[in-house]
């Protein structure tokens, strides 16, 4: 329970990041600029944008998606953890090759894209903890 | 109510998301840019005051008469994608709105996420002793693809310097001077006291004119009616 309670806070930081990063996309300030590297080369490339869908948003919406689950599952709903992990581990790997594009294909990172990597990576190790202890226990 | 709410606890945290994101996308800083529209009768609605700041290089670079009614400041980075892009819709403006629009550019180089950028302007400066700045402004931004990922710009830029005709000697030895880091101290300093945090930032007399209003099709009307209306 308590580790979908962390999880669900944890996917909190993730959806604030996808928002941000979204909110940037639409009003086109994530493509100026700035003094910190990278994020300009990551956000303006053909990647950032998915059948004209910003990939930020997407990732808001999976990240909400983890909430909620979360969430049901901490008050007992057994289903929402069974979709969780599915979820979770999905997210994962496309981190994994967003993390392979920016240092392989765009030559640049963009720390919010790191960020959001991070968090989905926590997500994973909970996530997986709480499937193989709930194993244990039943 | 133990059922109810993990259901309460989402719909809130949905609403906040979907609230603060339609809040912050209409309400960016900056995007209440309203160009000033030529109506004959009755002052015009009150404009953002228009900023003055620190002075910048002297003389600036521009294209266009110091009288004309629009005039545009961008401050820009040679090696930033997007003044990349900026350049040739700056290029198209000059050629519609022709004596009607002066063309100001002031260095903004964003070291150290561009490594290449306060190079970059220093060639500018530099060809600009010689009289030839817009020249190297031009090939820097047209041919931004083909350096900002080398390793060494120095011979790109020379061959720039070259093809432009430039005393090579000079160059060599401005580029490195006192003269051009200056100039781009000065402008960078002109910036900051703007609050230009990134690039391209475009002030049209003397106020910012939001990013997204960048594009041709929008700034052309900008422009526009600035110009009809006297440049107010």
């Amino acid at each position: 329970m308590k580790l979908y309670v962390t999880a669900a806070i944890i996917s909190l930081a993730g959806l604030a990041d996808a928002l941000y990063l979204t909110i940037e996309h639409v009003t086109g300030q994530s493509v100026r600029c700035t003094i910190v590297a990278g994020c300009s080369e990551v956000l303006s490339s053909q990647y950032a944008v998915v059948a004209g869908v910003p990939l930020a948003l997407i990732g808001a919406a999976a990240y909400f998606g983890v909430f909620s689950l979360a969430t049901l599952a901490a008050f007992g709903y057994r289903i929402a953890g069974l979709l969780l992990t599915p979820l979770v581990v999905l997210m994962f790997l496309f981190s994994l090759w967003l993390i392979y594009l920016q240092a392989f294909v765009i030559h640049a990172f963009c720390q919010f894209c790191l960020f959001s990597a991070a968090v989905t990576t926590a997500l994973t190790v909970i996530t997986l903890i709480a499937v193989l202890s709930s194993r244990k226990t039943t | 109510m133990k059922r109810t709410l993990p259901f309460i606890i989402i719909l809130v945290v949905l609403g906040a998301a979907v609230g603060s994101a339609l809040y912050y996308t209409r309400a960016t800083p900056g995007s209440n840019y309203t160009p000033a529209t030529p109506t004959a009768t009755g002052p015009t609605s009150p404009q953002p005051e228009a900023v003055n700041g620190a002075p910048g290089a002297d003389p600036p670079y521009t294209l266009g008469p110091p009288n004309a009614p629009a005039r545009l400041e961008e401050f820009g980075d040679f090696q930033c994608p997007p003044c990349g892009m900026f350049h040739p819709i700056l290029v198209q403006m000059h050629k519609e709105f022709g004596d009607k629009l002066q063309i100001t550019f002031r260095e903004f180089p964003l070291a150290p996420a561009h490594q290449h950028a306060i190079a970059a302007a220093s060639a500018a400066e530099a060809a600009g002793l010689q009289g030839k700045f817009w020249e190297m402004h031009d090939l820097l931004y047209e041919h931004q693809n083909d350096w900002k990922d080398k390793f060494d710009v120095r011979p790109v830029f020379e061959g720039y310097a070259q093809q432009i005709g430039l005393n090579m000697d000079r160059y060599k030895r401005d580029v490195a001077g006192e003269a051009v880091a200056q100039r781009i101290f000065l402008d960078r300093k002109r910036g900051d006291s703007l609050g230009v945090k990134g690039t391209p930032t475009v002030f049209l007399n003397g106020r910012e004119v939001p990013f997204e209003s960048l594009p041709t099709e929008k700034l052309r009307p900008i422009l526009q009616n600035t110009i009809n209306a006297g440049g107010r």
